[in-house]
């Protein structure tokens, strides 16, 4: 690992990535923040900018987008009682409380520091423990990685509340997309109906950011856009928050960053879902959970610090076995190998500078955001004010613009404006698109190892009858069926 | 009959898994229980889409209310008109380039937004923001990072 230092050292001093992580770093904080918009969005409209840059600055430029954008969340949740993002959602039910008790300021510091804590510990985490999981897939076959992909992909499933028909659907769908262009192995033209645009596949950026950037503005203001909304910007002068109110909650910190580092490592599960899970986890274990809801500092803490941790987690994955942990880093493994780096065990034997380049430049940015939101903090009301009317426009130009640098012909930026309607008419049918993401992105490794798995055994059961894919398998098959599960239990204990 | 929402999706997601359905059976490698070849990713996602189709349908059936829409029609009367204004967009771009199409696109929809969301804007102010957002992207995409945006052909 330390071999790497000087190679990292010299990607620092080069004065363009340090202005590319402070501008990522803020566009992050800013797309985070916002109701509506992500980091995810962020990353996948500026990855066509990273195509003529050096690996070494477009992981620095996309990290930081990445973690800006995870960062940022909170400011909404606290200051207007909406989530910038699914990771934030359980931050409003003290965030906002506490804010409007008169300490925003207090609130804001714990969203910083517990976001900074979760971040830069879980990143310290995955440079130390990701080659340790690359080593034991190398054990790995292709049987193995499939299910991993299925289980990545089902995952998601899992979680969905009474959706489990619509999330398949749009697992399927992703599938299904990620089958036109030619098929690996067999090099059979599958769905181009002879177009010489559509045999090299849809494309990542005209798919992804058809279905979820422009088809989620159209149906936003499709909505109607709110008014600007009225942010208390009174009290948030000073830090707000002293090393007795961080001691307070060390258990409560330590406790969330192992539930956010867990269900981040998780192929498929992130964010969104620890969160939820720590704050739960927080409120169960406090001596006063009739505090929580009514602006608990720990309300704070334990979601902040969980789905910030995740980021490490689901770093690991994707390092050590090219699976993404979240659809952040699905987007992310698909702009790295476009930079010629292969996530992977071999990754490190092969990139182990640039591998570890990406930790090292989470942790830094963990920092950036830390300081940049702490000078910023007053200044974050004006963010949550930015109008509507303009922003989307220009984010829908960008969109485009991103299609066609992507691609360099207008055929695509066609193909985006199909994909959009796609989206929209999901978005009419309720089919979550999260889903989609991942299993667009993993789809062709699942269709490549499910094959190789053929050739070499040629039969299917061989999935189950290796250990580590049966368990995987079972797992995956376990995930699909979860939801119905579930409610099956749940109708039984009422019944009872 | 009225058709409930997730009906409605339910029989959309059958009707394509039935289309790309056939499309697979189409293609030239067999699909064999020893290696089903390139026949396999299609086929798993078109069995999977007419499942999950049917189940969703079965749902809307046994649902008791239709689901609140997405959005009434004066919102989806909007969702058409950017849809349109886009894709004029991207035509405009071939002939006309990016540089002159954008300005006048970002105008038009800044100006639509605002009117349908009656969220008052001065004129100036778009004017000012269409031009300055046009030219920040270009001086970002071209000069900056060296890429190329749309001519247009009559510049060509």
């Amino acid at each position: 690992m330390l071999e790497n230092l000087p190679y990292i050292l010299s990607q620092f001093a080069v004065p363009m990535n340090l202005i590319l992580m402070v501008a990522g770093t803020f566009v992050g904080i800013i797309f985070g923040a916002i109701p509506g918009l992500s980091g995810t969005m962020a990353v996948m409209l500026f990855m066509p900018l990273t195509y003529t840059m050096e690996s070494g600055t477009a992981i620095i430029f996309l990290l930081s987008l990445w973690i800006g954008g995870c960062s940022g969340a909170f400011i909404g949740s606290v200051l207007l009682g909406i989530p910038g993002s699914a990771s934030a959602v359980s931050t409003c039910w003290d965030g906002h409380p506490m804010a409007q008790k008169g300490q925003a300021s207090k609130a804001l510091a714990i969203g910083m520091t517990a976001s900074f804590t979760g971040t830069f510990f879980s990143a310290l985490a995955a440079a130390l423990l990701a080659e340790k999981v690359a080593d034991f897939a190398f054990a790995m076959g292709a049987w193995e990685y499939a299910a991993l992909c299925l289980v990545a992909m089902t995952m998601v499933l899992a979680i969905s509340k009474g959706n489990m028909f619509k999330g398949l659907a749009s697992t399927c769908i992703g599938l299904l997309l990620a089958s036109v262009g030619y098929s690996p192995i067999d090099a059979e033209l599958r769905f181009t109906f002879g177009n010489m645009y559509l045999m090299s596949g849809l494309g990542m950026i005209v798919v992804l950011t058809g279905i979820f950037a422009v088809s989620h503005i159209m149906v936003t203001f499709g909505k109607g856009f709110d008014p600007a909304p009225e942010v208390d910007s009174k009290g948030l002068k000073g830090f707000g928050l002293t090393i007795s109110d961080i001691k307070e909650e060390l258990v409560n910190i330590i406790r969330s960053f192992l539930i956010g580092l867990g269900i981040g490592f998780l192929p498929g599960m992130g964010s969104g879902l620890s969160n939820l899970v720590a704050y739960s986890t927080a409120k169960n274990a406090s001596k006063h959970p009739e505090e929580y809801g009514h602006g608990a500092a720990g309300g704070i803490w334990a979601p902040e610090v969980a789905n910030n941790a995740s980021i490490g987690g689901a770093m690991i994955p994707m390092a050590a076995l090219g699976i993404p942990g979240d659809s952040t880093t699905a987007l992310l493994i698909g702009a790295l190998t476009i930079h010629g780096l292969e996530m992977g065990p071999m990754v490190f034997a092969n990139s182990g500078d640039v591998v570890y380049l990406m930790f090292f430049t989470v942790m830094v940015v963990a920092a950036v955001v830390l300081v940049m939101q702490s000078i910023g903090k007053r200044y974050f009301p004006y963010i949550l004010k930015v109008p509507s009317v303009y922003m989307y426009p220009a984010l829908l130009v960008i969109c485009l613009a991103s299609a066609y640098v992507d691609s360099g012909n207008l055929y695509k930026c066609g193909m985006m404006m199909v994909f959009a309607a796609v989206g929209i008419a999901m978005e009419f049918g309720g089919l979550p698109t999260s889903p989609l993401i991942l299993a667009f992105i993993l789809g062709p490794t699942l269709e490549k190892n499910m094959l190789k798995a053929f050739q070499y055994s040629g039969t299917w059961t061989s999935f189950f009858t290796r250990p580590v894919s049966g368990v995987l398998m079972v797992i995956a098959i376990f995930c699909i069926f979860s939801p119905i599960i579930r409610a099956i239990i749940e109708k039984s204990r009422k019944n009872a | 009959m009225k058709f409930k929402r997730d009906q409605v999706c339910g029989l959309a997601l059958i009707i394509v898994g039935i289309i790309f359905g056939y499309l697979t059976s189409q293609f030239s490698k067999p699909f064999t229980p020893e290696y089903p070849g390139p026949k396999l990713l299609p086929a798993i996602a078109v069995f999977g889409l007419i499942v999950c189709g049917a189940g969703v349908f079965g749902n809307g059936c046994r649902q008791k209310t239709d689901d609140k829409l997405l959005v009434d029609l004066t919102g989806f009367i909007r969702i058409v008109i950017t849809f349109v204004i886009l894709c004029v967009y991207v035509l405009a771009m071939k002939y006309v380039g990016f540089l002159i199409a954008s300005p006048i696109v970002l105008y038009i929809l800044t100006t639509y937004f605002s009117k349908a969301s009656n969220l008052p804007t001065k004129l100036w102010a778009r004017i000012v923001f269409s031009i300055a957002v046009s030219l920040i992207l270009y001086a970002m995409y071209v000069p900056l990072f060296g890429m190329t945006l749309p001519g247009g052909l009559l510049f060509d």
